[in-house]
């Protein structure tokens, strides 16, 4: 039989291959990194995250046990027992030079035409939709960003913001597209591999993105987010780049 | 304003290695041309005895050239025999190895390709040169952003389709980014339309056109006949 086309793939793709344990580790490691989870937190009890994620208690526990190694959790006995989140994970550097290393520019460029599509609709619809107190938190969260001091906390605060201004849009879906986009691209942008990435711009983006959603302007919105990720991912290209194509500037040919 | 010793130096390493891949394309076609001649010893459409060992021109095509991601032949509608595939298309899949790439030929059918109105076989067939046709996203076909080389095909001189093959944008880059590299300010490769098929930083992605008369930008037009393509930069 012909091997299915990539796009007929999507629909066959196989189940991720990674066993089920350690795309729990991923999984819960991720939504730490991005904030969705926060240090000193509870997770649920074991009985319902068995469940939740269609695992069986040995699997479940084999995950947890990964993640006490790794630091990222902590486990107590007794009666306000249970599963603690204690740190973010570290970030993953060679995890994230290899992502630089195995994208193509054009792919680079992909994620961002899927992200300027997710990202204009969900400002448009928030300037339609959010309320005065959701403009007051997305300038805490915009503020929140350059007052993050290492690179590991930049990542959760500007993954956050974007993530929340989906929530103001009130749409479940473009705020669960948001999730993925962020968990896909967020580390690349702040890992201080190459050149840093400068909080104060990003923050002074985030916060006129903010006054345009406050005083309902989507036209200017939706023109400052296209613009915010277009500097994300030439910051990306250029990372990839110099991470790919050091010797060859200097080489010539 | 003449261009600088490192634009012209890049433009030709461009035009040498693109030329080097229509030379390729030229003799596969060929060479499957002249498969089919001595199978078909004089009759005149294209049936299944024709076809015999005629994939070994692009398996053999595909081991040498590394860059291609698939190559093969597209017949012409009106040349083949009751029954005959369209094409003969094959392409590297995982772990190296190299297979056929199945495509529904059924007008009609909701995944039919129908590569006779596709630009990298019209345009073989209305100009008779080589043709280059990307990048693009090649639905129903390969499915990937690609970059697809054509050639006419002809049998006893009469156009029976064209011999082709596809490189993804993904491969071509680190093959010839480091050529672009080598110019200090922003460049890139243009197809015949304007679009970048490569640039050397995030001011030309892959995909977008490219206005002309922008102050400080300069183009200068690669030496691959008929394909149309030029290197722009800025000053």
């Amino acid at each position: 039989m012909a091997s299915p086309s990539s796009f007929q793939s999507q629909i066959y793709r196989s189940l991720p291959e990674i066993e089920r344990a350690d795309a729990i580790v991923d999984r819960i490691t991720k939504a730490i990194g991005l904030g969705l989870l926060k240090v000193g937190e509870r997770l649920p009890p074991e009985a319902a995250l068995s469940e939740m994620f269609g695992v069986g208690g040995a699997t479940l526990r084999e995950a947890l046990g990964e993640l006490r190694e790794r630091g990222v959790v902590e486990t107590r006995r007794g009666r306000s027992g249970g599963t603690f989140v204690v740190s973010q994970p570290r970030t993953q550097t060679d995890v994230i030079r290899d992502w630089f290393l195995s994208t193509s520019i054009s792919e680079i460029r992909d994620i961002g035409d899927e992200h300027s599509a997710i990202a204009a609709t969900t400002v448009r619809l928030a300037c339609e939709r959010a309320e005065a107190h959701d403009c007051e938190r997305l300038q805490e969260l915009a503020r929140a960003l350059v007052l993050a001091d290492t690179p590991e906390v930049r990542a959760p605060a500007d993954s956050r913001f974007h993530i929340e201004m989906a929530i103001a849009a009130q749409s479940p879906r473009l705020a669960n597209a948001e999730i993925r986009l962020q968990e896909e691209t967020v580390q690349q942008l702040w890992t201080p591999l190459t050149v840093a990435f400068d909080p104060e711009q990003a923050t002074a983006e985030h916060l006129e993105l903010v006054r345009a959603v406050a005083q309902d302007q989507p036209e200017k919105a939706q023109k400052l987010v296209l613009e915010h990720i277009r500097r994300n991912i030439f910051h990306l290209i250029d990372k990839k780049l110099t991470l790919g194509y050091a010797q060859s500037n200097q080489d010539g040919q | 304003m003449k261009p600088t010793a490192e634009v012209v130096q890049a433009a030709s390493a461009l035009s040498s290695w693109l030329s080097g891949v229509c030379t390729e394309v030229n003799k596969l076609s060929s060479d499957v041309s002249t498969r089919l001649e001595r199978n078909l010893a004089g009759r005149s459409s294209v049936d299944s005895a024709a076809l015999e060992g005629l994939d070994e021109c692009p398996r053999k095509f595909l081991t040498k050239n590394s860059y291609a991601a698939g190559a093969g032949t597209f017949f012409a509608v009106e040349t083949l025999g009751e029954g005959v595939p369209a094409l003969d298309w094959w392409a590297r899949k995982e772990y190296g190895t190299i297979g056929r790439l199945d495509l529904d030929m059924t007008p009609g059918s909701s995944r039919y390709y129908d590569y006779e109105k596709l630009p990298f076989f019209s345009t073989a067939a209305s100009t008779g040169e080589q043709s280059m046709w990307g990048p693009y996203v090649d639905f129903l076909g390969f499915e990937e952003y690609i970059l697809t080389f054509a050639a006419p095909l002809g049998i006893q001189g009469r156009f029976s389709g064209v011999a082709a093959c596809d490189i993804r944008i993904k491969d071509l880059e680190p093959l010839i980014m480091p050529t672009l590299r080598a110019i200090s300010g922003d460049a890139a490769l243009l197809n015949a339309s304007n679009r970048v098929i490569l640039g050397n930083s995030g001011s030309y992605l892959v995909g977008e056109r490219i206005k002309s008369g922008q102050p400080n930008q300069h183009r200068m037009n690669l030496d691959v006949p008929h394909l149309g393509l030029s290197l722009i930069y800025m000053v």
